[in-house]
């Protein structure tokens, strides 16, 4: 990134040399990702972020309805992240409909609901969309894609897949060529953060929801990050490479971590354990213990971990995917505890985070906090 | 100096902040910590800080800018159950209660106590106006701050008494002006930021709202009731009688000859008492829901109390105490001793304890049996 920075600074927009170099550097980045994802480079939109990525997909194609003059009509999963429920709301406060359809903790998806809405409403192709995440943010679930594809393809309505969390970890190309939406995110694959991706098999699907200079086929104007492009093609690139390896190393480490809190903590429940995950997230609940707590405790002791997304962890609060997948009594009586692991976690890092966590537990437990010392 | 690790409970105001960034200067090892008390999801303030939202993202810029950590504890169970469930029934029993009080007593401190002794702090810091030091025997003690008009001593007399040796107050010598002067100093994104007003549950301003949304339909507390005078006559009809307080004059309507005040409410008839302003004067009150900083008060000690947020301690003698209660008598009479409210004790600038105020007595001697000399029955 450094080296396209340095090397090529002009505006890929301005007709001079330095805005013809710049412009091919961003195509050879365009290039890749379409590689990658196997799809028309055509089909790839640079964009700012995982979020706004999926806030186009949804917003854009609300707005793309609305102007062919139909209702917007969003259906969404009931364990999104908040970049699509929120923008699915915003879409409900500008005149359209959204349908919230339920997941179970195996990833099966209410394929009734999705089907009885479509099958109810007089044009779905033209007003509806589907938005679903392909792998849960939380509990790594992996929610079941091929049944979604089927239904959008049968009632011929355009799905939008919020891929940021399984890229790089599952088998990502095959899913994008069968999306008509496709989000990703860069700092989610080791890549710049702030840079995302939409991908979008037909133009006509969306509407801008930005205006002026005319880049990104008009989908999202505004100058390139062209070395926020080639981080991101990189990323995706090194990702991807032994991608199978890498997720069987994942696996071997995760499955590691699990059993040796499994045995530090025997009344331990392990959060998606019940269908098929990805590797990289483990997500536990620890009966009798306040939820706030022990991420701060963990990070004073050198663990980085969260007690659900980022994004809303700092506000805390019980969280909808556990009551979703698991119902409220145990939501609310459990400490919900997500670790994840990436390229550079190692056997080491683990045996040192299942010395630390039980510490820790003991140490929050022994100040009187939580009703069932284990 | 010793280093400390200290947790400093941050609401994302200019005190806490300041507070915190005293005890970085000082040389503490400080962690951040901001606790989330209620949701504000639903309620018109929504839009503008969901779930106190935006004191969390004001402390945790401070915290970066001073490079410490910071953290949200969800205290929300907690605090509904003890602070919110109270204040409701306490109005709803025609009784004006004291939420912060309630909060420091039985959430705040105490939560900040464990989930501190979980993290391994020694030290606990809030941005408080009340100093912590020993008294003349060496015991660790409560004083009122400095500032005479920021002085917060009186929120605090219901700490459990083993946290005082961890408290540490630091804006306790200082002023409103100082800390403002030390926040724009350090750039600190909350320098001026406005006093918080509000009970911080109550978004809309008027706690009526959040009565009628936690308490069922037509309860008598929100049900309308009779105005009457001293002498028992009905003057006037009130929309419930949880919207009053004792003092209050709003909402009586017109037509007295002299101003006219609420001197008592009594729920079992939902009935609002008024008199004029002579009929607020106590001479004593009874106090219960004790509790002591240090060994409570002996029966015949003159104290000084105080008995609203802001007002100037007046003395008060000690007529009997129990482990649970106690009757003090004014030395000079006050006005509006409100049931329900706190009353703080202090021996001079030391805060000794409290309670939460039962009723006022109107005439001492009429309480041992001797007939009150006016026509006063309220």
């Amino acid at each position: 990134m450094r080296h396209v920075q340095e090397e090529f600074p002009g505006n890929p927009s301005s007709p001079h040399r330095w805005g013809q170099d710049a412009r091919r550097t961003l195509q050879a980045a365009r290039d890749r990702v379409a590689d990658v994802l196997d799809v028309p480079a055509g089909t790839v939109f640079f964009v700012r972020g995982g979020t706004e990525s999926d806030n186009l997909a949804i917003l854009g194609r609300a707005d793309r309805s609305r102007s062919e003059g139909h209702t917007p009509l969003i259906l969404y999963s009931s364990v999104e992240h908040s970049a699509v429920r929120e923008a699915a709301q915003e879409a409900v406060r500008s005149h359209g409909q959204a349908v919230v359809f339920g997941v179970d903790p195996s990833g099966q998806l209410d394929l009734t609901t999705i089907r009885e809405t479509l099958e109810r409403h007089p044009d779905p192709s033209s007003a509806a969309l589907l938005s679903c995440m392909w792998v849960n943010n939380e509990t790594g679930t992996v929610l079941a894609m091929e049944e979604l594809l089927e239904v959008a393809r049968a009632q011929d309505v355009p799905l939008h897949v919020d891929a940021v969390q399984g890229a790089g970890k599952l088998h990502l190309a095959q899913l994008a060529r069968a999306a008509d939406l496709l989000s990703l995110s860069g700092h989610k694959l080791g890549g710049p953060r702030s840079m995302g991706i939409l991908v979008c098999r037909d133009r006509s699907l969306l509407s801008p929801r930005l205006f002026g200079g005319g880049q990104e086929d008009g989908l999202r104007p505004g100058t390139e990050d062209v070395a926020g492009a080639a981080g991101m093609a990189q990323a995706l690139e090194l990702a991807t490479h032994d991608r199978e390896g890498e997720a069987a190393r994942l696996t071997r480490l995760r499955d590691r971590l699990e059993e040796g809190l499994k045995e530090a903590i025997p009344d331990l429940r392990i959060h998606g354990a019940e269908g098929p995950r990805a590797p990289h997230i483990t997500n536990v609940g620890i009966p009798g213990l306040p939820a706030d707590v022990l991420p701060g405790a963990l990070d004073l002791s050198g663990v980085r971990a969260s007690a659900g997304s980022a994004c809303r962890s700092g506000s805390s609060g019980v969280s909808p995917v556990l009551v979703e997948f698991y119902g409220e009594a145990h939501a609310r009586g459990v400490a919900p505890l997500r670790l994840s692991l990436g390229w550079n976690s190692t056997p080491q890092v683990v045996e040192g985070a299942l010395k630390i966590v039980p510490r820790v537990l003991g140490e929050i437990r022994s100040a009187g906090i939580g009703t069932r010392p284990s | 100096m010793d280093r400390k690790k200290i947790l400093v409970a941050m609401s994302g105001g200019v005190d806490s902040s300041v507070t915190a960034a005293l005890l970085v200067e000082a040389g503490h090892e400080v962690i951040g910590v901001t606790m989330k008390t209620f949701c504000y999801e639903g309620t018109p303030a929504h839009a503008r800080s969901c779930c106190g939202l935006e004191g969390i993202t004001d402390a945790r810029k401070v915290a970066d800018r001073l490079g410490i950590p910071h953290y949200v504890f969800d205290v929300e169970e907690d605090f509904t159950r003890d602070v919110i469930d109270d204040f409701v029934s306490e109005y709803a029993q025609g009784r004006t209660p004291n939420p912060c009080v309630r909060c420091n007593s039985n959430t705040k401190f105490g939560d900040l106590l464990k989930r501190g002794k979980a993290l391994g702090c020694q030290g606990i810091a809030t941005g408080h106006y009340v100093r912590s030091g020993v008294d003349d025997q060496g015991n660790p003690a409560l004083f009122r701050g400095l500032d005479r008009k920021k002085d917060q001593a009186y929120f605090l007399w219901g700490l459990p008494s083993e946290i005082l040796p961890l408290l540490h107050f630091p804006l306790g010598g200082l002023t409103k002006a100082q800390v403002r002067d030390r926040a724009r100093e350090m750039d600190l994104v909350t320098a001026d930021k406005p006093e918080s007003q509000e009970i911080c549950f109550v978004p809309t301003g008027d706690y009526r709202d959040l009565l009628r949304t936690r308490l069922q339909n037509r309860h008598p507390a929100l049900e309308p009731g009779p105005i009457v005078d001293l002498s028992g006559q009905v003057v006037g009809e009130h929309q419930g009688y949880a919207g009053f307080t004792v003092g209050q004059r709003k909402g009586l309507g017109g037509g007295f000859d002299e101003p006219h005040y609420v001197i008592r409410v009594k729920p079992e008839t939902r009935t609002v008492v008024v008199g004029p302003r002579w009929a607020l004067e106590a001479r004593g009150l009874e106090v219960d829901d004790l509790n002591w900083l240090l060994g409570p008060p002996a029966p015949g000690e003159e104290v000084s109390i105080q008995i609203r947020h802001g007002a100037t301690a007046t003395p008060a003698r000690v007529d009997e105490s129990s482990p649970s209660e106690m009757t003090l008598e004014l030395v000079e009479p006050q006005s509006a001793v409100t049931p329900g409210q706190s009353c703080a004790v202090f021996r001079g600038e030391q805060l000794l304890g409290g309670g939460r105020i039962r009723q006022p007595l109107q005439n001492l001697a009429g309480r041992t049996g001797v007939q009150a000399q006016t026509p006063v029955k309220v």
